[in-house]
């Protein structure tokens, strides 16, 4: 014989399978959206940075006693088309035209200067824009390489090395693990995903089987049955945390997926260290935690939904507790926040913070459990306020 | 003397009122007594009429021996189990139908019936039984595994009928059934109502409308303003009418009792 716990569990499962809206946020957006947006973006900016390694960039150089030696160096610069010209006045408005992308204007003392061992001066015109990035490195670049020949010149006049102006010789040695370098980041960006997500699988359903019951007329049916009315709230609970378990699962598999078939411009080794990240044991204890957030968001969103009249009603209410979610899955960003035994006790962040330690393997035992224990007590309070919710009569008839 | 299948007894039940109701209301008193001191007697076998107008209490008065909503004060009765102390044993003698009562459109007719008896603890073997019995009777076989939001109106009404009773109540309460429906799906409801009586279950139905009283009732209370203004036998009701109509009588006595109230 099926209990009615078991019924309702069934029921509310299967009503929410067949739902269409409940599916696309369930399980489509999940799985379609880290493909589609990565996938997307990579080839957005990489189409970007080609077209800007491809432009000319357009120098004009103005070199007076046509000594200085800028328009040759800038010239042997790939990407660069150089123009000589005598004509200072009209430059700043040739750059405004964008029929030129910058000007080099070379001092007439420039060589009287460099005679005396003096800098010569240089006067870098441009319209300062992102676009620029490319074609001021590329000068930069070509007055780099000239600056290196004229130092190397006094050197060799005074008969010193060129390596007399390094006193120090620094060599990096970083003793970061590749898990540990990508873990803070794919560990930064994974709570969010689980968060939003998570939420977003509970809220939907939540909705469906609480206003949504309400607005159908259906609840007061439900609830002339002889079942308890904290076996009608377990049910739908279960039915709702289940599905923001699902729902983050399915985005993380969408993003294991898009990552791992390669996205293109990927930096080499990045992908050995995502699979490094995939440490069975960090993947369960941050699957432990997934559980009592989608059982906290739950029972939190069942009792907003109970209380709205509607499904529209139910919805204002929600959705901008959207933003409140994300607020502490934002801190845990910021740089000096780390899993301690107070910030293992907030909410959200504590999954956060213990998401990205997790997985860059730098969490301590004990911090984890803490967050797993506040969270599920969390939860557990949650659902007894949401139960003792569904019995109050002004609640469940409001009008 | 029969024991009464339902008893009601000094049953009372106030609201409190939001600012927007008391203003859409016009009342001062920011507290509604939906429900005054009420007597109701319903008897085995019988169908029992409770008849007012809008806003009388009918709905409340249901509800609460349906155990969705706990009294301020009074008992009731069901099939002999106190309501309020055993409301899931008193449901379990109760069949609900309100005209408001919509089914889970993503399930078939088949998964809803099967909901309801899961939930109300039917035994496989008796829910077979009802189900074949009641699927046949009320020609639901045709359509039992089509998902409701594909029926039509009168076909969801006898997955309505089906869902209310296939945990074989004593007890079946309609509370206005028949508003908002057409001629054809308030009939099959009336049919439904004089089955449950022929089938020996005890019926209790609200309504403001006096022909169905006519057609039905066995027994009858009119209600104003949560307080009982008549109870009785329906042909003790129409000796007393003598030359007046029976919606004339219902009339005159509620504006009897609105001119007292206008006087307090």
């Amino acid at each position: 014989m099926t209990t009615p716990l078991l019924a309702v569990f069934k029921k509310e499962l299967t009503d929410t399978l067949r739902d269409r809206r409940t599916l696309v946020a369930m399980i489509v957006v999940p799985l379609l959206l880290f493909p589609v947006l990565l996938i997307g973006v990579a080839k957005f900016t990489q189409s970007q940075a080609r077209e800007a390694e491809a432009k000319v960039v357009r120098v004009a150089v103005v070199d007076p006693m046509n000594d200085s030696g800028v328009a040759a160096r800038l010239g042997q610069q790939p990407g660069l088309a150089v123009e000589q010209t005598q004509d200072v006045s009209q430059l700043p408005q040739r750059i405004r035209d964008e029929a030129l992308d910058a000007a080099v204007v070379v001092d007439p003392t420039f060589q009287q200067n460099l005679a005396k061992n003096r800098p010569g001066g240089v006067t870098l015109m441009f319209r300062s824009s992102e676009d620029f990035a490319v074609a001021k490195r590329r000068i930069q670049t070509g007055l780099d390489a000239l600056e290196k020949d004229l130092l190397d010149q006094r050197f060799t006049a005074a008969g010193l090395e060129p390596s007399f102006v390094d006193a120090i010789a620094v060599q990096e040695h970083d003793i970061t693990s590749p898990r540990e370098r990508i873990g803070k980041i794919v560990g930064g960006l994974l709570p969010y995903i689980f968060i939003i997500f998570c939420f977003t699988g509970c809220m939907y359903p939540a909705i469906d089987l609480a206003a949504g019951e309400k607005e159908r007329g259906t609840l007061e049916t439900l609830l002339t049955a002889p079942v308890a009315r904290r076996t009608l709230v377990l049910g739908k609970f279960l039915v709702v945390a289940l599905a923001g378990v699902v729902s983050a699962l399915i985005a993380m598999i969408g993003l294991y997926v898009s990552v791992s078939n390669g996205i293109e411009g990927l930096p080499p080794g990045a992908l050995e260290a995502v699979a490094q990240l995939l440490d069975p044991v960090a993947i369960a204890a941050v699957l432990a935690i997934l559980v009592p957030l989608s059982a906290f968001f739950a029972a939190g969103l069942l009792m907003l939904s109970v209380y709205a009249r509607t499904y529209k009603e139910a919805m204002s209410l929600i959705s901008p507790l959207m933003v409140v979610v994300l607020v502490p899955a934002m801190l845990a960003l910021l740089p000096g926040t780390e899993l301690t035994l107070v910030t293992a006790l907030v909410p959200i962040l504590n999954v956060s913070l213990a998401t990205k330690e997790l997985l860059a393997d730098t969490a301590e035992p004990l911090h984890v459990a803490l967050v797993f224990v506040s969270l599920t007590a969390l939860a557990a309070a949650s659902l007894v306020a949401c139960t003792r919710w569904f019995a109050r009569e002004d609640i469940v008839f409001r009008s | 003397m029969v024991a009464p299948v339902i008893a009601v007894h000094k049953l009372a039940k106030r609201f409190a009122l939001s600012r927007q109701q008391r203003r859409t209301m016009d009342r001062k008193s920011d507290v509604l007594q939906a429900v005054d001191d009420l007597e109701l007697t319903c008897k085995p076998g019988r169908i029992f009429a409770l008849l007012g107008p809008n806003g009388a209490g009918k709905t409340t008065t249901l509800r609460m021996i349906a155990t969705l909503l706990r009294p301020d004060a009074g008992s009731i009765h069901v099939a002999g189990v106190d309501a309020l102390a055993d409301p899931l044993a008193a449901r379990r003698k109760l069949g609900f139908l309100t005209g408001s009562t919509r089914l889970y459109d993503r399930l078939t007719a088949d998964e809803t019936v099967r909901y309801y008896a899961d939930l109300s603890g039917v035994a496989p073997a008796d829910f077979k039984v009802r189900r074949d019995r009641l699927f046949a009777q009320l020609g639901i076989d045709a359509f039992a595994d089509r998902r409701v939001a594909k029926l039509s109106t009168g076909m969801k009404q006898k997955v309505s009928i089906a869902r209310t009773i296939i945990h074989d109540p004593d007890v079946v309460i309609f509370d206005e059934a028949t508003s908002g429906l057409d001629v054809i799906a308030a009939r099959a409801i009336i049919a439904f109502i004089r089955q449950c009586r022929a089938d020996g279950k005890t019926v209790l139905f609200s309504t403001h409308i006096m022909s169905e009283v006519t057609m039905l009732a066995d027994d009858l209370a009119i209600v104003y303003g949560g307080k009982l203004l008549y109870t009785g036998t329906f042909a003790d009701f129409t000796a007393a009418s003598g030359e007046r109509s029976l919606e004339d009588e219902f009339v005159r006595r509620v504006e009897l009792a609105e001119a007292q109230e206008t006087r307090a």
